[in-house]
């Protein structure tokens, strides 16, 4: 009897799955269109799914074993079960191999069900409590019905009640399995998030490589065209699709510097609720933290209604840092990072509602080319001491010097100085723009205003072009990163170098010599902009190695490295929490027990020092090399060049 | 008393060394540092050449060696029985009018006021019959009108002055009827006015504008005829011909020193009845809290010294402060961003700035640097805002501010029943 | 005026400065202008510039407002008459504009001459309108140091708002692109006085030195002009008692005037 109803069965499961599908397919096509290709996409899906996916959840090597049994014991099972029991494939070693995969899966759920005796708190519950039993029950169910088939027990088992108890598992289990993934239940994760990983909006990511730089605006306002995302169906059709990706495993929660301290943002729930946006209806299901000082319940939206109108509150969104270690974190790989920009963007070029100094700062840049709405003309007032080249003058330089903002603020430029000093004992033949320099747009950017930035990059890639030079280098991870990666959309490719990098590598060419330096434990904070946007987490280490510092590494450190609170013009628009992130990260500094923190960024710099004293000290990389530099004793020259 | 001075090696050498960690205290524990009598290891009085002298206009030190020496005190003390009474000048019979429309803010004569009466001065001084006009609008304290009082030193020779109740609150369509019938009658030369905010500078462009004049507003220089403003955005000067009508900034001119004058008060033209089509309801009680940072004239800031906030709160009440805080205090969440002084959060310009518990971080100083008079309240003697200070109280806020709170209240008590309104400038 | 039309304001805008790097922007009063009148409740809002149809003019669009009347004129020109013809057509309840322009010669002047010129009353540094109980408009004017004053005026009128009144809303980059500047026709008159204008970049300003009036020797002259009183450090006190300590405070805070004290006036 179960054997004449299972194929139908699964036939109907699979055509309910199918018909959830195409209505999910549908929410998602309700997104903006996107450039993606669709096949080469699907093919390089299942390499995606396990080598770049597998390399991110593998960090957790518990979770990482649970998920391949548990996944793997599936899929394979499914598609045992569709040719034993769908299509009545009758042989027994297929039978025994569907045993065998349905074991394995029992393991991975007993693993997930031990997981969700004591989940910690950043896992949602809900009916995510509710899977690991349901994934024992279609493992169990499936392996006593395979029974048979693999001719372990007689053909006429299973008949009469224990047909009623194992039929009861059969619709349990694929309607968790199948009913679930089309229709929004946790095993959608499976579903959306294998196309996501077909159709992401970042392919680059995949294969080792790396794609930070956030995407071009277009700027036109012709029709009525919102610029920027006001409401869910604004996002590209492959974010939408991203969201509904999420497992709700909270690893970007437990690494949010935000949510840590208190301020309303939770990387979690708000992907959770770009999915009620675009599916519609109210967050009163989630079931995990909420953004901290806020209800769950509240939150209601659609597609088509504005989501900061009732689904995310403004504050969220300008809570972020734009650390990106949600991104790093995430195993589905979502982009919260752009998501959030991209509603920035239209708070910022639409309403207008930037918090905080938010406005003034954007006015000064677009007044003035700088944040602090500093004369533009006094920008080598800091290096009127240091006797610059000036590309002006000598058109042609190896390294084109890029000094940013820092020329304004006092603390920056004993960084400049120490640069500078560093680079005229190595001899490099270097120039810096001076007035023509203009602000990266970096900042203008994270607080969503792509006019500003695409108005300053513009202008800079113009000065740019007139000289000749090598590659540029700079001090400031931000203008690193911009220069680097958000250029090029722009037409300015260049070969850029952050000081770090590049103070290594005259370390290793032996152009600088360093003496060893003494005293006190030093760590080294990497800052979120040269690492994980850019993975440079190796060279600032080499070169306090080579001044013979033996780093206290902190817990969070490299790709894991917690923000200083000073991305993504969090200072700016200062969003208050329950702590600051830089006490937070003082803290993680302060367990190392070192009396110096090495940081290679001006505004971590800031922010760091901010915190009250008694601390450690900080200091630039750039300073500390600075003052360990070796004279080379040529003081004829030296004199005649000074 | 022994006659025998007795050496305190130890506190001498440290109060030569000026690198000593406890130099500073040591010498402010000697009393006023800069008067302190420091013995050399002989015993010798000996001169701390860092503590005397004053900083030159290019920054460098400078020590007078004459140190006011005999002779030019001697000459001092011989000139001043003939200060006491300058010259007198007298101008009988005016042909020629420079009209000056002074502020008077509280009644009084500003600064600003002698500066403005100062150029009228020098613009009189080009002929002999030319007389100085004050029109003065509203009550006026102190006999001012007195001869030998404020206005006569400040270089007024005739004063036309519409006092009365009609004439103290805001009445621009009054005066400016006022200022026409002056104009009718003497013709002057000039009409100057200080560019303040609503007074002078409201003066000046009603006037000119019925006297379809084009005047000169924010005026900081007159020579040879022509007067140099400072036009839109500071960023430019605008030079032209001396208009009738002038409205100058502070500091335009020296004020009157040398010479005392008449104060003659002159007959009042008659006025047209003005119908008012804006009508003044009076000052509005603001609330200390409620003005705007930047504004503020007396601002009690908070730092992280302050463990009683409560107190605090209290203290800025009583006093009718407006507060402030640090960044520090900002970030632990015990005061509103907005409340933030420094060069990250707001510049004040107040006339009165008490830091409690403040150090003096750079930002913080520099966000200050407008204020008149600092006050700083701090356990830390060594610390920069207490360089900064013009008075500084080291020790505890809280004691501190319980006995100012006290004191304050002991000094209201009597006064209370005139209503808490502060004198509006 | 009655409630049950609707009322109309002009804010008229011009195109300013920023005063550090001199680059075209929204003017910040006019702004704060504009942003007082979106927030009065059933008035229509409707700006009015005069001058050069400049894309800075965007930034007062970026505010919320869907066109700007650009009456076109040289730069030579005289503002007022063509300001002055196109309110009487317009015929508003309220002019508001701001008090001081950021370029040229930034005299204050145009709002006066536009009242004068259409026979209403001004009222200077305004930061708050409000409608009172009598027809009448309750107008908070600016005083120094935070004060304020009341003043009702009747429409129709002319207010200058004062650098103290609320701050400007964000100028937002959507709505300033979609916005209209439109153009009105209308003819100019020339200024003929602008020609004895000498623009020139700003001097610093002499500071003013303290002459010793009795000065007999050079050394004395010398002195009397550098000599800093109060940058060498204030008074200290540590041994005092806490209450010996504050009545110093109180002191120095009665001599400063910021404490009210019946002292006679």
């Amino acid at each position: 009897m179960l054997n004449a109803a299972l194929p139908w069965l699964l036939a109907g499961f699979l055509i309910v799955l199918g018909a959830g599908a195409v209505r999910r397919i549908s929410l998602w096509r309700a997104g903006r269109p996107a450039p993606v290709d669709l096949i080469a996409g699907l093919m390089a899906m299942p390499r995606r799914y396990l080598v770049d996916l597998h390399h991110v959840v593998d960090r957790d090597k518990a979770m990482s074993n649970t998920h391949v049994a548990t996944a793997g014991g599936f899929v394979a099972s499914m598609a045992l079960i569709l040719l034993v029991h769908g299509f009545g494939v009758d042989n027994v070693w297929l039978a025994r191999a569907l045993l065998l995969t349905t074991v394995v899966m029992f393991a991975g759920a007993v693993l997930v069900f031990r997981r969700r005796l004591n989940p910690p708190s950043r896992l949602s519950k809900g009916p995510w409590m509710r899977l690991p039993k349901s994934l024992l029950v279609f493992a169990a169910t499936f392996f006593i019905v395979t029974l048979p088939a693999a001719g372990i027990l007689p053909d006429g088992f299973g008949s009469g009640i224990l047909a009623f108890v194992l039929l009861a598992g059969i619709v349990a289990g694929l309607g968790e399995m199948l009913l679930g993934m089309g229709w929004a239940g946790p095993m959608k994760h499976a579903f959306a998030g294998a196309l996501h990983l077909a159709f992401h909006r970042r392919p680059e990511r995949f294969g080792g490589g790396r794609s930070t730089g956030l995407k071009l605006l277009d700027l036109d306002t012709a029709g009525d065209k919102t610029l920027g995302v006001a409401k869910p169906a604004d996002f590209t059709w492959n974010q939408l699709l991203g969201f509904d990706a999420c497992v709700q495993c909270g690893r970007c929660e437990a690494m949010c510097p935000a949510f840590a301290a208190g301020q309303p943002l939770n990387p979690k729930k708000l992907i959770q609720d770009m999915v009620v946006g675009l599916a519609g209806g109210t967050d009163a299901n989630y079931a995990g933290s909420p953004y901290p000082g806020k209800e769950v319940g509240k939150a209601k939206g659609s597609a088509i209604e504005v989501i900061t109108e009732g689904l995310v509150s403004q504050e969220t969104l300008w809570a972020c840092t734009t650390c990106r270690a949600c991104v790093e974190e995430c195993p589905m790989m979502i982009e919260h990072v752009d998501a959030i920009v991209d509603m920035r963007r239209f708070l910022t070029l639409e309403k207008g509602t930037t918090p905080g100094k938010g406005s003034e700062t954007l006015q000064n840049l677009i007044a003035t080319d700088n944040p602090h709405g500093n004369d533009p003309a006094s920008r080598t007032y800091w290096a009127a001491d240091q006797n610059l080249p000036v590309m002006a003058d000598v058109k042609e330089a190896d390294v084109l010097f890029w000094v940013s903002d820092g020329a304004f603020d006092m603390r920056s430029q004993r960084i400049l100085r120490a640069f500078v000093k560093i680079m005229k004992t190595a001899k490099v033949n270097f120039a810096v723009l001076g007035d023509e320099e203009r602000d990266c747009g970096d900042l203008a950017r994270r607080l969503g205003d792509d006019a500003t930035f695409q108005s300053l990059a513009r202008r800079n890639i113009e000065v740019l072009k007139k000289y000749r030079f090598k590659r540029i280098v700079t001090t400031d991870p931000h203008a690193f990163h911009v220069l680097k990666n958000e250029y090029p959309d722009l037409g300015g490719s260049y070969e850029v170098l952050h000081h770090t990098r590049f103070i290594n590598e005259l370390v290793e060419q032996g152009r600088l010599q360093l003496n060893a330096r003494t005293g006190g434990t030093v760590t080294y904070h990497d800052p979120c902009y040269l690492g994980r946007y850019n993975g440079e987490y190796d060279a600032p280490r080499a070169v306090l190695n080579a001044m013979g510092i033996q780093l206290a590494e902190m817990e969070r450190s490299g790709f894991r490295s917690r923000c200083c609170g000073g991305g993504g013009g969090a200072p700016i628009t200062d969003i208050p929490g329950e702590r600051r992130i830089a006490d937070m990260r003082m803290d993680d500094i302060r367990a190392t027990g070192a009396e110096v923190v090495a940081v290679g960024c001006q505004q971590c710099t800031a922010m760091l020092e901010g915190v009250v004293e008694p601390r450690p000290e900080v200091q630039d990389i750039a300073e500390m090399v600075a003052a360990q530099l070796v004279d080379v004793a040529e003081p004829a020259t030296a004199r005649e060049v000074a | 008393m022994s006659s025998i001075i007795r050496k305190d090696p130890r506190k001498n050498w440290i109060l030569r060394n000026r690198l000593h960690p406890l130099h500073q205290q040591m010498l402010v524990a000697e009393g006023a540092g800069n008067n302190a009598v420091v013995r050399g290891p002989s015993g010798l009085i000996r001169k701390n050449p860092h503590n005397i002298g004053f900083i030159g206009p290019n920054g460098i030190k400078r020590i007078d060696r004459l140190g006011g020496s005999g002779t030019v005190v001697a000459a001092g003390q011989r000139g001043e029985a003939v200060d006491t009474r300058l010259p007198l000048v007298q101008i009988s019979n005016p042909e020629s009018w420079i009209v000056v429309v002074p502020d008077l803010a509280g009644g009084r004569l500003t600064s600003h006021d002698r500066d403005v009466l100062g150029q009228a001065r020098q613009l009189a001084a080009a002929n002999p019959a030319c007389a100085v006009v004050a029109l003065v609008f509203g009550d006026l304290s102190e006999n001012l009108a007195d001869d030998s009082n404020g206005l006569a030193l400040a270089g007024v020779d005739r004063l036309l002055h519409f006092s009365g109740d009609d004439w103290n609150g805001y009445c621009p369509e009054q005066e400016l009827a006022a200022m026409l019938a002056v104009h009718r009658q003497l013709l002057p030369q000039h009409w100057l006015f200080p560019d303040t905010h609503l007074s002078g500078n409201d003066r000046a462009l009603r006037l000119a504008t019925r006297l379809e004049e084009r005047p000169a507003m924010h005026a900081w220089q007159i020579r040879d005829g022509r007067v140099t403003c400072r036009a839109g955005s500071e960023r430019n000067d605008v030079t032209r011909s001396l208009p009738k009508v002038v409205a100058l900034l502070a500091e335009c001119a020296m004020p009157v020193d040398d010479s005392r004058h008449e104060v003659l008060p002159m007959a009042l033209p008659e006025l047209p009845g003005v119908l008012a089509r804006i009508q003044d309801a009076g000052a509005v009680a603001v609330d200390p809290n409620q003005i705007a940072m930047a504004e503020a004239g007396f601002i009690l800031s908070a730092g992280n010294g302050i463990h009683d906030w409560e107190q605090f709160h209290e203290a800025a009440r009583v006093l009718g402060a407006t507060e402030g805080a640090s960044r520090v205090a900002v970030d632990d969440g015990f005061m509103p961003r907005f409340r933030q002084v420094g060069a990250t959060g707001t510049w004040v310009t107040a006339r009165v700035y008490v830091a409690v518990g403040i150090s003096g971080a750079v930002q913080h100083l520099q966000g200050i640097g407008a204020c008149e008079k600092v006050i700083a309240i701090n356990t830390d003697a060594g610390c920069d805002m207490v360089k900064r200070a013009d008075l500084s109280v080291i020790g505890d806020s809280q004691e501190i501010l319980a006995a100012l709170i006290e004191q304050v209240k002991a000094l209201r008590q009597p006064a209370a029943s005139e209503g808490g309104r502060h004198h509006v400038a | 005026m009655s409630l049950d039309k609707s009322l109309k304001v002009r804010v008229l805008v011009s195109v300013g400065q920023h005063p550090k790097s001199g680059r075209e922007r929204r003017a910040d009063q006019d702004s704060r202008a504009l942003e007082l009148a979106l927030g009065m409740p059933g008035f229509s809002v409707g700006l009015l510039h005069a001058g050069s149809e400049s894309p800075a003019l965007r930034e007062y669009l970026g505010m919320g407002v869907k066109a700007i009347d650009v009456l076109k004129q040289p730069s030579s020109a005289d503002v007022v008459p063509a300001l002055v013809q196109a309110l009487r057509n317009d015929s508003p309840d309220l002019v508001l504009c701001g008090t001081r322009a950021e370029t040229g010669e930034a005299s204050g002047m145009t709002p006066y001459r536009v009242a004068n010129a259409l026979g209403w009353p001004l009222v200077p540094a305004v930061v708050s309108i409000s409608r009172g109980s009598d027809g009448t408009y309750e107008v908070l004017q600016a005083l120094p140091r935070g004060q304020r004053r009341l003043l009702k005026v009747r429409t129709p009128f002319v207010a200058t708002v004062d650098p103290a009144a609320a701050e400007a809303r964000q100028s937002a980059f959507g709505p300033a692109q979609r916005g209209q500047l439109q153009a009105v026709a209308v003819a100019s008159v020339a200024d003929p006085a602008a020609n004895d204008l000498e623009f020139s970049p700003a001097r610093k300003r002499p500071k003013r030195i303290a002459a010793a009036r009795k000065a007999t020797t050079a050394a004395e002259r010398f002195k009397a002009a550098t000599v800093k009183s109060a940058s060498k450090g204030g008074q200290v006190l540590v041994k005092e008692t806490a209450a010996e300590k504050a009545s110093a405070i109180l002191n120095l805070l009665v001599a400063e005037g910021v404490i009210a004290v019946d002292s006679p006036s």
